[in-house]
């Protein structure tokens, strides 16, 4: 068990576990018996080991759950939906400022840096990015886009969306995090049936 | 018919070929221009001109009043010879093939059979080009797959357009895969009968290259299929957020149940909160404390910020006085015992005993130690002035240890 110490070590610290955020520990935990192994360690802790719906990422659950752990997790769910409308404008202005096809997705490289000049380019995307860096969750107090952009990579840090292999070098690899936000919303949106299709014509042809 | 003739022929066919491919490279700009462009642009070339690239069915007017555009099959050339995605055809054409080749069999059994061995070899040599054709249209539909496939349909720049292609790809390869059904190997095997270099070309060369070719065909189908999931993918998540953001705008107030107190709390909604490192993890199962001290013992180290070692300093320094305070009244204490040596008028006094009469508390090694070393402190002349005499034992007779149990001190009598 020794060996998965600092695996454990992250997991109780709350951070989510993937295969950007720690390969090697992320492939030891797709075994299944390291998994028991870490449950059977956990469960006096009142903790299990529980995972996204594609297996992308682990963090640890409440193993039985008592009035405070209802409490905590009530408290939890209101932070994270107060996050969820900042979070995901931010991902659709990655996907615009940086022309891509799709959403960020784990292991994607971002620069600062490219944002910055596609943001001078665009006064659009230049007001968005202002508007979001103020909001409360990204808490930026500058009205210069180098210091906005900073801040908005530093508290998606902080949140484990984002990692940066270098503390000296500027630019950051999306983690697995996201695969759990995205499911999160995908389930908010199944129990509330809110009116939001993601699927195409042609798949629901196909169906 | 003799033999001369399609020599004659075939030199015909060669030199109207020079100059018809000529064509190509002295109108390769305008060519180009009617590749990009929906028609052929008309200035800067010649009526002649014109009429000679028309002829080599170079370029086609697809009706009267029409411009004139490039012809089919040069296109279908331009976009193979750049790889042009976009434009590139697939098209295997093995029924036309297979019709072509039973044909060309035929003629060459009976050329065979006249004895007419130029005609034979001419038969083979275009059996050859068939197949090789057969061959080499499989390998660029497979290559224009396996580029387009390299670069995730790179040539398009909309996930939808992307999707779109690759469901194109996807048709493409069943279409592949049907044409190669079509080769009967047990109708070719009886097709060739007992001749050898056929045999050779019709069986067993072409059997392996096909099956070579069938392989790639389905392995570029399992990438495809791979692929089009994750554009799936990529796609139902990007209309997720977007239609998520356009909800929660238009519902500013909007609050989704609290799930964490249903009886059956859902998966995702739960997340244990983080244990701290200095948290409690009150265990009184032994095992259970030998982990968490396992673990506990691995915690990172706070690391030290610099106004920490700011703090640190300011704590050190009364420390440091109350050293530097005790060594001075040591040093003091030690004249006191030198002053009493010198009021003693040449009497030698034991340093011991005058620490224990004196009622004085320090440690007496380091007693003594301070006062051999104020007497190795004095100046030079005014060591002469006393006599220091150590009694030491020897530690053991085997070495030249000497222990200091004590010392004299005193004045040394007048030169």
């Amino acid at each position: 068990m020794i060996e998965h110490g600092p695996l454990l070590e992250r997991l109780l610290a709350g951070d989510f576990i993937c295969a950007v955020s720690d390969e090697t520990a992320f492939r030891h935990l797709q075994d299944e018996a390291i998994r028991e192994r870490i449950d059977a360690y956990l469960r006096p802790l009142n903790r299990r080991l529980a995972t996204n719906t594609d297996a992308s990422v682990y963090f640890l659950a409440w193993l039985r759950l008592d009035e405070s752990a209802r409490e905590q997790l009530s408290r939890q769910l209101g932070d994270t939906v107060g996050s969820l409308m900042p979070m995901l404008e931010w991902l659709q202005l990655v996907q615009e400022a940086l022309g891509r096809d799709g959403l960020a997705a784990p292991g994607d490289v971002l620069k600062p840096a490219d944002f910055s000049s596609r943001c001078e380019d665009h006064q659009g995307l230049r007001e968005r990015l202002e508007r979001l860096a103020s909001d409360p969750f990204f808490g930026s107090q500058s009205d210069q886009l180098d210091a906005q952009l900073k801040q908005v990579f530093k508290r998606l840090k902080e949140h484990g969306y984002l990692q940066q292999p270098h503390a000296e070098r500027q630019y950051y690899v999306v983690t697995g995090k996201i695969d759990y936000l995205i499911d999160l919303v995908r389930f908010i949106r199944d129990e509330e049936n809110l009116p939001i299709d993601d699927q195409t014509a042609t798949q629901q042809t196909l169906l | 018919m003799s033999t001369s003739d399609p020599h004659a022929l075939e030199s015909r066919l060669v030199s109207a070929g020079v100059e018809r491919l000529a064509l190509l490279g002295k109108h390769a700009e305008t060519l180009m221009a009617g590749y990009t462009c929906d028609e052929v642009p008309l200035e800067g070339l010649s009526t002649t001109a014109l009429n000679r690239l028309l002829a080599a069915r170079i370029l086609w007017r697809p009706d009267e009043q029409g411009g004139v555009k490039l012809a089919p099959k040069v296109r279908e050339l331009i976009a193979e010879m750049l790889a042009d995605e976009t434009r590139r055809h697939v098209n295997a054409d093995v029924a036309e093939t297979l019709e072509l080749v039973r044909t060309l069999v035929q003629s060459y059994r009976e050329a065979r059979d006249a004895g007419e061995y130029w005609r034979q070899e001419q038969q083979l040599l275009r059996l050859r080009q068939e197949v090789d054709d057969l061959n080499g249209r499989f390998a660029d539909a497979i290559d224009s797959l396996w580029r387009r496939l390299n670069s995730d349909f790179g040539f398009v720049s909309r996930l939808g357009d992307k999707i779109r292609e690759n469901e194109r790809a996807q048709k493409q390869i069943v279409r592949l895969l049907d044409g190669l059904a079509l080769i009967d190997f047990d109708e070719l095997i009886e097709l060739v009968g007992s001749d050898g270099a056929l045999r050779k070309l019709l069986v067993s060369g072409l059997q392996q290259q096909l099956t070579h070719h069938f392989t790639s065909l389905r392995e570029v189908q399992r990438r495809l299929i791979e692929l089009m999931a994750r554009f799936r993918q990529q796609q139902s998540r990007s209309r997720l957020v977007a239609g998520m953001v356009g909800f929660l705008r238009e519902h500013p107030n909007f609050v989704p149940g609290n799930y964490a107190l249903r009886s059956e709390v859902p998966e995702l909604i739960n997340r244990a909160a983080p244990i701290m490192p200095a948290g409690a993890v009150a265990l009184d199962h032994d095992a259970d404390a030998r982990l968490a001290a396992e673990l506990l013992h691995r915690l990172p180290r706070p690391a030290s910020r610099p106004e920490a070692v700011t703090a640190a300093g300011a704590a050190q320094l009364p420390e440091d006085t109350r050293v530097a305070a005790r060594q001075q009244a040591l040093k003091e204490d030690v004249e006191g015992f030198y002053l009493t040596v010198v009021d003693h008028d040449g009497e030698g006094l034991s340093a011991l005993e005058y620490l224990q009469g004196s009622g004085l508390e320090w440690d007496e090694e380091i007693w003594l130690f301070q006062v051999i070393s104020e007497y190795q402190g004095l100046p030079r002349s005014e060591q002469r002035a006393f006599r220091l005499r150590q009694v030491e034992t020897q530690a053991s007779p085997f070495n030249h240890l000497y222990l200091i149990h004590d010392v004299q001190l005193q004045l040394a009598p007048p030169a």
